[in-house]
């Protein structure tokens, strides 16, 4: 099989603001991903769900206004579906001290707006790789 | 994963989502283990019920989906769905949008779906459908659905492994209904117009039961349903008429995974990696001893074969190798061989390989062509190989070669797949 | 059209001089266009536009065609509204924060809700970290009275950011009620009650399913049309679409296509359109654009009088006038740098002035990443100040007009909004448009396309894809976060007045609204308005219709 990460682009919380999301959805597909695409306010058991069935190497959170705060609660239910490869990035606007937080509760990574798109897919396939080689070691 | 542990089997014969999941994925990227997978839980298929919808773009069938969902939920059953998206041909990558369509009902814990991109499949989509299917078969789930869109051969031949195929289509098409006619209404057990609360829904109605009284008469009729998915309106009916399409044509009998891979077969050669191979090679070898002594059985009963010489050089599981030296009892009034005896050495090849699954297929439809006469003395070889094979129709192309391996003819034959057995029962 | 321009012999000679000395001079030359598609060349003059068509094309403001302004006065008579629309954790803090900018000279209300309130839930059905981050948490009557305590809403016009199904409309009429003001000297404007710009642009506003929208709108219209009678119902919004990436002529066109649509429907319903048209507003975004976003709006003037007299046949001139709110537009403004971001809101400010709106939000330079410091606040609002009493841009009316570069923009932004009109005409109208998916793609396009010229850095963005400096994260404004404890009370308080309100009361209001809901011939607005006084919360509200008439669902599309 070719190496294609499978990435769900996502909004959690309250803001509908998606033209950033499907932006990036749209790139990822252009450089070859496999993007599982949803509206904003999905719940999050519904995005634990999707992200066990569809085997995502990658959860991409959209956030605007302050829907970061709950991204440790995805984090948790992850866990206690017992997702621990799978790597979340937050996308959006992040103020530096809850960086710190988001990163420390396990996000993989922030981007912040202005980042240019293609810093989001080569930093996606690196990290896919390095899941996959970890599942194959396991 | 290379072997496949009880533990993780019952992981996956209990339904464990994550589990379920990751096999899954392991099917789809054609892991060393995804053959040990299919080996271990081949024993326990044959339950699920396996539905293929597709239709044109625009025709609502994701929300038709949702719909069916929350009508299965409501029998107390679970439910997956297959849903496959188009990847871009340039880039490879897809987004994989039907589930989100396929709203609130995909949250339910009784709901699993699993997007796959159209490209990209070793073995090609077919095969990855068909062994993804057989996994959530294990699963223990009631029903799968496969959704497809569109009517391109590698969308119609997955439908193929379905047991109950739904064609969906929008109301008002016109010109578009002749366009579907081509391919898809050849496959459907179930035709359904969606969007049955726009004005140009009966009228679709009515163009689809015309087509099909110009069809030849099949075993079952197709019923033509109207759905308003969004409004609920014909769903308990649509999924009454595919629990009796299941009831009376058998579940678990889909064609599943070997016959995905025969008509795939030719295109992963040379694409896959040896030991996925290997299995393939051994598993199609025993289907195909098994179908060699079939056809050897059926040609031992052919009069006119024994009468014109033929002899049966190779068969197997939908091909067939057949051969004749021209002797002076078959020229024609030129000297070179009679067209018929050619046609007849095609002919033969052609109806051993349809008839090599075990049903009754008979020729409804076929054209040679001459390229080179062939003379007295020649050795003609017939080869037939399966070019398309659906639930009710069959394709073969036979190439008729001389012993130097010239191209002497080329021959096309349409079988209509009867429900038949070619061969009584075992006793 | 123009009659040919005939330049004298000098003239001519000096057009040919400047061709020379400009090939000469430039060296490489670029294609130019701007946002909307339209090629822009370096030099304007009379061969472009010469005024012979001035009196249909161009005019005199306060008259058809419109085209200098909708008043005979404009901002020399009567200075732009400066409405900033604020909105921030409970009704307390908003209040504070509303009486502070009204003494540093905001002259209106403006109340965005929390994002909570957007999506139709009460605060207490949605995770705490959510809350007042955004804007102001108001569920009841109680919260709107708190909200505007010390504001004369029988003089202030006030306008409530909350389309289908207005709830805080409700809760504005319940508490003018129990300040003994009349309903008919309430002013103010149902801001952003377009529920197909919500729509198409995913925004936040999305509690009802989009029939469900539509109808509720007509009931709420016709409701203000009898009740509340110097009320605008009806904003039509530019905005949503515009950040989501649609051009400015495309935002106008989409914008000018809903108005058509809600008054088609309007028609439908019975109305005269001399009855509704004079309540319609509008509501755009401004961007950096400069005069691109003066051309489209002088050209949306001119579009708007030709279709009220010549689709609906209106009369009364006040269905002619294009009224317009206009918001600098946050999709320009960075994250990096942010101080930077004042003089771009000026650009913008300028070019919304200039463009002849009726009233301006300026953002704070910080509003690109949370809602705004009280600092930026301010430094929003002297902007407004500084523009209108130092730079003095109130002096003279429509100042561009007659410039050839902007009267030829004009008309070539003119064309541009028609073709996309015709698009939408084709699809049968907005509505069906909207419905279709076709306007969303086009809008997704248009963003996609754009975002290319920033990767590419065919389009500079100051401190992101070029002049990118080290940055000191203390320069950056962290996000003003609700105090905790107050939110606590806050949702302490609302627990303990929905225990000591009369249930039977709310019990009966939300039957009433079920049943208004289901009727086809009720006025569903009348019910809410009902249930407000009653004492039912915003979620109850929103719940009861959502049950009723559906849940808005969201296209994926991408």
């Amino acid at each position: 099989m070719e190496f294609r990460p499978k990435v769900l682009v996502t909004k959690i919380g309250l803001d509908g603001h998606d033209r950033g999301s499907r932006l990036v959805a749209a790139h990822l597909r252009d450089a070859g991903m496999e993007v599982i695409y949803t509206p904003p306010w999905q719940a999050i058991p519904a995005v634990v769900k999707l992200a066990t069935e569809e085997d995502v190497d990658v959860i991409g959170v959209s956030s605007l206004a302050t829907d970061h705060l709950i991204v440790p609660k995805l984090l948790a239910a992850l866990r206690a579906a017992g997702l621990t490869d799978v790597a979340v990035i937050v996308g959006g606007i992040v103020p530096d001290e809850d960086e710190e937080m988001l990163l420390a509760a396990g996000v993989a990574r922030v981007f912040h707006p202005g980042t240019a798109l293609d810093e989001i897919s080569a930093y996606i396939r690196n990290v896919t790789a390095m899941i996959r080689a970890g599942r194959v070691a396991a | 994963m290379n072997a496949v542990t009880p533990q993780a089997l019952a992981a996956i014969r209990a339904g464990d989502r994550h589990a379920v999941a990751r096999t899954i994925t392991a099917v789809e990227n054609g892991d060393p283990g995804a053959d040990a997978v299919a080996h271990a839980i081949a024993p326990h298929l044959g339950r699920a019920h396996v539905i293929g919808i597709t239709g044109a773009p625009g025709a609502g069938k994701s929300t038709l989906i949702n719909a069916l969902l929350g009508e299965f939920l409501g029998r107390g059953q679970r439910i997956a769905v297959v849903a496959v998206d188009p990847s871009s041909p340039i880039t490879g990558g897809a987004v994989l949008g039907d589930r989100v369509r396929m709203g609130e009902h995909g949250s339910h814990e009784h709901v699993f779906i699993r997007s796959v991109s159209s490209r990209g499949h070793p073995g090609g989509l077919s095969r990855t459908a068909a062994r993804i299917v057989d996994v959530l078969d294990a699963a223990g789930f009631d029903t799968v659905i496969v959704e497809t869109v569109g009517a391109g051969q590698s969308e119609v031949a997955i439908t193929g492994l379905a047991d109950t195929r739904i064609v969906v289509c929008p109301p008002g098409l016109g010109d578009d209904v002749q366009a579907i006619k081509a391919g898809i209404l050849e496959i459907a057990d179930i035709l359904v117009v969606n969007k049955g609360d726009l004005a140009a829904a009966d009228a679709t109605v009515r163009d689809l039961h015309d087509m099909l009284r110009l069809r030849r008469r099949t075993a079952t009729p197709v019923p033509v349903l109207k759905t308003s998915a969004t409004r609920g309106d014909g769903i308990a009916a649509l999924v009454d008429a595919a629990l009796a399409h299941a009831a009376a044509a058998g579940r678990g009998q889909r064609r599943g995974s070997r016959a995905a891979e025969a008509d795939e077969g030719a295109a992963a050669v040379g694409r896959g990696a040896a030991p996925r191979r290997a299995a393939h090679a051994q598993r199609s070898k025993d289907h195909d001893a098994q179908a060699a002594a079939a056809i050897h059985r059926l040609i031992a009963r052919d009069r006119f074969v024994a009468a014109l010489g033929i002899r049966c050089v190779d068969a197997g599981a939908g091909h067939a190798t057949v051969s004749l030296t021209v002797g002076a009892a078959h020229l024609n009034f030129n000297g070179t061989c009679h067209g018929g005896v050619i046609f007849a050495l095609a002919d033969t090849a052609f109806g051993l390989a349809s008839n090599s699954h075990g049903l009754i297929a008979a020729g409804i439809d076929a054209h040679i062509t001459y390229h080179v006469a062939a003379q007295a003395g020649d050795t003609l070889t017939a080869t037939a190989t399966e070019v398309s094979r659906t639930r009710k129709l069959g394709v073969y192309r036979v190439d008729l070669t001389r012993g130097d391996g010239t191209l002497i003819s080329s021959f096309t034959g349409t079988v209509y797949i009867t429900t038949r057995a070619n061969e009584p029962g075992p006793g | 059209m123009n009659k040919p321009f005939e330049p004298t012999v000098q003239d001519a000679a000096g057009e040919d001089r400047w061709h020379r000395d400009y090939a000469a001079g430039i060296g490489v030359d670029r294609a130019v266009t701007n946002r909307s598609g339209v090629a822009i060349k370096p030099l304007y003059t009379p061969r472009d536009w010469s005024g012979e068509d001035f009196g249909d094309d161009v005019g005199y403001p306060g008259q058809p065609p419109y085209t200098r302004g909708i008043y005979a006065t404009m901002h020399r008579g009567r200075t732009w509204t400066q409405r900033q629309l604020i909105g921030l954790s409970t009704p307390a803090d908003y209040n504070a924060r509303l009486l502070g900018i009204i003494s540093q000279g905001a002259t209106a209300v403006s109340l965005i809700p929390c994002n909570s309130v957007f999506r139709g839930y009460d605060m207490d059905e949605v995770d705490a970290e959510l809350l007042g981050t955004c804007g102001v948490v108001v569920n009841t009557v109680d919260h709107m009275d708190a909200c505007l305590s010390g504001v004369d809403i029988g003089r202030t016009s006030c306008a409530m950011n909350d389309p289908s199904p207005f709830t805080l409309h409700a809760f504005l009429l319940a508490t003018a009620k129990r300040r003994g003001v009349a309903w008919d000297r309430i002013r103010g404007t149902s801001n952003q009650s377009d529920y197909l710009s919500h729509y198409v642009a995913n925004h936040m506003f999305f509690r009802l399913a989009l029939p469900a929208a539509r109808r509720v709108l007509q009931d709420h219209i016709q409701f203000c049309n009898r009740h509340v009678p110097q009320w605008n119902p009806m904003s039509v919004v530019g905005q949503h679409m515009q950040q989501a990436g649609a051009t400015p002529a495309e935002a106008m066109a989409f914008t000018l296509a809903s108005a058509l649509q809600v008054a088609d429907d309007c028609v439908a319903r019975g109305m005269a359109p001399d009855e509704f048209l004079p309540r319609f507003t509008f509501f755009f975004d401004v961007s950096l654009s400069f005069f691109e976003e003066i051309a489209r709006f002088r050209a949306g003037r001119r579009i708007w009088v030709r279709l009220t007299r010549e689709r609906y046949g209106a009369k009364d001139p006040r269905s002619w006038r294009f009224k317009f709110h206009a918001q600098t537009s946050g999709v320009d403004l960075t994250r990096a740098q942010p101080h930077n971001n004042i003089a771009r809101v000026t650009v913008q400010a300028m070019a919304g002035i200039l463009g002849g709106l009726q009233s301006l939000h300026t953002d704070a330079y910080d509003e690109a990443l949370s809602c705004p410091t009280e600092f930026g606040a301010r430094i929003a609002v002297a902007t407004q100040n500084i523009l209108r009493e130092e730079a003095h841009l109130t002096d003279v009316i429509d100042p561009l007009g007659g410039s050839y570069y902007v009267e030829t923009l004009t008309n070539e932004m003119e064309a541009a909004i028609l073709r996309s009109m015709q698009l939408v005409a084709n699809a049968g109208g907005m509505y069906e448009a909207v419905a279709a998916g076709i306007v969303q793609r086009q809008i997704g396009d248009s963003a996609r396309r754009f975002q290319e010229t920033i990767e590419s850095g065919a389009q500079t963005v100051v401190g992101v894809n070029a002049y990118r400096t080290e940055e000191d994260r203390s320069a950056r404004p962290s996000l003003p976060k609700p105090d905790p404890q107050r939110m606590q009370e806050h949702l302490g308080a609302f627990a303990a007045h929905k225990a000591a309100r009369s249930s039977e009361a709310v019990a009966r209001a939300q039957d009433a609204l079920a049943r208004a809901a289901n009727d086809a011939k009720a006025n569903v607005y009348a019910a809410v308005v009902v249930a407000a006084e009653a004492g039912c919360t915003h979620g109850e509200i929103c719940g009861t219709l959502r049950r009723e008439m559906g849940f808005g669902h969201v296209q994926a599309l991408v």
